[in-house]
């Protein structure tokens, strides 16, 4: 695998083998081999075209909306404070899970780079720059920063910052979706560096001992920091991180929105059946460094022009284009009303207040307790 | 009134809270089939089935977080330790994300979860498996930290503990299990965060909680009969601190002792101690005492291991010593 880390395996399930269970059929690695087109022409996943402009319109938006959170946290004055991890690049993943996500019943859960998924479930951008800025309007008071984005509505269980340490959270709430049979998944993501942790082997093994309704997400953008997957994983295949625990396991162009959509909702309708977890690999790529301060030494100039090309937003609208979905006048509106939501965005943040000094003592416990007094 | 068993006494616990509300469930290492490595959740899987009573592998960090995720969507887990020293490597999942969650989400997300286990010195099991872990959970904010150490309390403070919307650190011993006590027929409940006055005395305070306490109840009978009439208050809670219990007796005493098997240097004992101090200085006839464990690693043999820690001799030496005797 190269640095760009982009595969199209195309899977089929074979039933039955000696666990009574699909087992998984592998494509050669010919067919697996580095692509920078799309290679297969068909029309769009989207029932209509008014749904895949609101996919492409959503991936433009997060895009727009990192640019800008980068402008905000380098300009002199810097509003925007602590780690900050930017998910321009990724974008098809956050939103081809959204798109098959059921609101009310799923929950989704991630790590710290978290923008993304939360504009894609549906969180005001307006809150979430409040959050980066700190302000008490912001979707966490202010208390939780770029890296810890909730929204409980929706079922955004939130960015987490520690490496890996989502992913038992994701089971949990996995085991209950099932413990009170609501027929919800839980969309557990992590980065390719976070497989190497230990809680991940611990929560594939029980997800699956457990038949848990949780799909697995590695969001493989082939590097972690400055190291890159074949420099962390002694299997460079990623997705067979997920063999040895009795569940499928895929890997996929997660750059590709119509890709994810089936991928990942074919995996969501098999644990909605009750028939447990899958190990999905999203093949991606991140534009940016890992966090502000990363001047991307590691990278080749070759290799983020080859990425540009792969890029998620490119390939859908160069897809919906062919299919004569969407042309140059509806491409510039949208981009215009979606800088202006992210303008939006910045000035609510701008306007809105610092928490309360008070502030600082609530949502530690839920309940009073009798001698805990300031 | 009954008379049962420190584990009857937790086991009532959960069980009443399992059948007051069916969000409630119990997981850990062999908690079901075998009936608890310390059998205190005995007969539960049959009342309850593997849907309530669930056998873990041995994953304390993944089950850890599962029950930390349920709790986030809407669930009441009790999770079984076999021990709390095995918590050193669960201990991101329990103050990352059991402790932090609702703070980071800006109180959208309440964690209601009971982590139990035996917690301290049981006897020669060396120095990996007898932890105390009270110092290491009691200092994180948005934990509660309890450790009964009577079935009663037990009982009562568990109840409390699962019916609570944050998470709960309950320290059990597995040295009390055997421990019997009068505990009522019917349903009651102990509030967290409410120290007990266990002995009432007008010479000296003697702080402590948990096993501990055996040591200073045994030592206040020994200092009776010197003529010494101790004072004895249980935490019972570690976090938060029962402050003005505590206050109020050592300003009637003016002096104090604090007994626990934490070690010397930053451990439990020592914060609970410059609580003492920050309330109650002026009161103070003499400069409190601690009892503690000496600054080792437990050693295995037995005699060694007596060493190590407080007893009613050593609580009595501190007593005499904060009385000036
Ligand atoms: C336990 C832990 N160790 C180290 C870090 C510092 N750190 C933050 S992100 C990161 C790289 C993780 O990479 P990956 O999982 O691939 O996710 P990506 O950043 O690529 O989205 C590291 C080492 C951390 N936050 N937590």
């Amino acid at each position: 695998m190269d640095g760009l880390a982009i595969t199209l395996p195309r899977i089929g399930w074979e039933g039955g083998n000696a666990y009574g269970v699909g087992c998984l059929v592998r494509w050669s690695d010919a067919e697996m081999s580095v692509v920078d087109k799309p290679r297969v022409k068909r029309p769009t996943k989207a029932k209509t075209d008014q749904r895949a402009h609101e996919m492409l319109r959503m991936m433009l938006l997060i895009r727009r909306f990192e640019e800008r959170t980068y402008q905000e946290y380098t300009r002199p004055g810097q509003r925007i404070g602590g780690f900050c991890h930017l998910y321009s690049g990724q974008e098809a993943v956050a939103v081809g899970i959204a798109a098959v996500f059921a609101k009310g019943k799923d929950y989704l859960i991630t790590a710290y780079r978290d923008h993304g998924h939360s504009l894609a479930l549906g969180m005001d951008p307006g809150a979430a720059m409040a959050e980066m800025f700190g302000r008490a309007t912001g979707c966490s008071k202010g208390k939780g920063g770029s890296m810890h984005l909730f929204q409980a509505e929706v079922g955004n269980l939130g960015g987490h910052g520690i490496v890996g340490s989502q992913i038992p959270l994701g089971a949990g709430a996995a085991f209950a979706c099932k413990y009170k049979n609501t027929g919800g998944v839980c969309f557990t993501l992590f980065g390719d560096g976070a497989i190497n942790q230990g809680v991940h082997n611990e929560t594939l093994n029980l997800a699956s001992l457990w038949k848990l309704p949780v799909v697995f997400i590695v969001e493989n953008n082939g590097v972690a920091m400055g190291t890159q997957v074949e420099r962390s994983s002694a299997e460079v295949e990623l997705e067979r991180r997920g063999s040895g625990y009795h569940m499928p396991y895929q890997a996929f162009d997660g750059n590709d929105l119509d890709q994810v959509i089936d991928v990942v909702g074919e995996a969501a309708d098999r644990a909605r059946a009750g028939s447990g977890p899958t190990y999905l690999v999203a093949n991606t790529y991140r534009f940016r460094g890992h966090s502000m301060s990363d001047a991307m030494k590691y990278r080749t100039k070759e290799e983020l022009e080859q990425a540009r090309r792969r890029d998620p937003l490119v390939i859908y609208e160069a897809r919906l284009r062919e299919a004569g979905a969407i042309g140059d006048e509806q491409l510039e509106a949208m981009d215009a009303e979606v800088r202006k939501q992210v303008d939006a965005a910045v000035k609510f943040a701008i306007d809105s207040p610092h928490p309360d000094a008070q502030d600082l003592y609530s949502d530690v416990y839920s309940e009073k307790y009798p001698l805990e007094k300031k | 009134m009954p008379e049962i068993q420190f584990r009857e006494a937790l086991r009532q616990a959960m069980v009443e809270e399992m059948q007051r509300d069916e969000n409630v469930f119990l997981m850990g290492e062999e908690v079901g089939e075998y009936n608890g490595a310390y059998k205190v959740s005995e007969g539960m899987l049959a009342k309850f089935g593997p849907k309530r009573v669930i056998d873990t592998p041995i994953s304390e960090a993944g089950f850890s977080g599962i029950g930390v995720g349920a709790a986030m969507c809407g669930l009441r887990p009790i999770v079984e330790f076999m021990s709390w020293s095995f918590t050193w490597v669960a201990i991101d999942q329990i103050v990352n994300n059991a402790a932090n969650v609702r703070y980071m989400s800006g109180g959208q997300f309440k964690i209601p979860i009971v982590f139990r286990g035996g917690n301290g010195i049981a006897h020669q099991l060396g120095a990996t498996h007898s932890h105390r872990m009270e110092s290491v959970y009691a200092r994180v904010p948005g934990l509660v930290v309890v450790a009964p150490s009577t079935p009663f309390d037990a009982k009562g403070l568990l109840k409390s503990s699962i019916r609570c919307d944050d998470p709960v650190i309950f320290l059990e011993s597995e040295m009390m299990l055997n421990d019997r006590g009068e505990v009522p027929d019917g349903e009651y409940l102990v509030p967290l965060g409410v120290a007990d006055v266990k002995r009432g005395g007008k010479d000296v305070t003697i702080i402590s909680w948990g096993k501990c306490m055996k040591y200073a109840v045994k030592a206040a009978a020994m200092l009776e009969s010197e003529g010494i009439d101790a004072e004895i208050i249980d935490l019972r809670t570690l976090r938060p601190l029962d402050v003005n219990t505590v206050a109020e007796s050592v300003r009637k005493t003016h002096r104090c002792v604090v007994v626990d098997e934490d070690w010397p240097y930053g451990g439990m004992g020592a914060a609970v101690l410059e609580q003492v101090y920050k309330h109650t200085f002026d009161d103070l006839d003499a400069p409190i005492q601690r009892v503690c464990c000496e600054d080792v690693p437990s050693p295995y043999n037995h005699y060694l291991e007596i060493q190590m820690q407080p007893s009613p001799e050593k609580v009595v030496a501190a007593v005499k010593e904060v009385c000036y005797r």
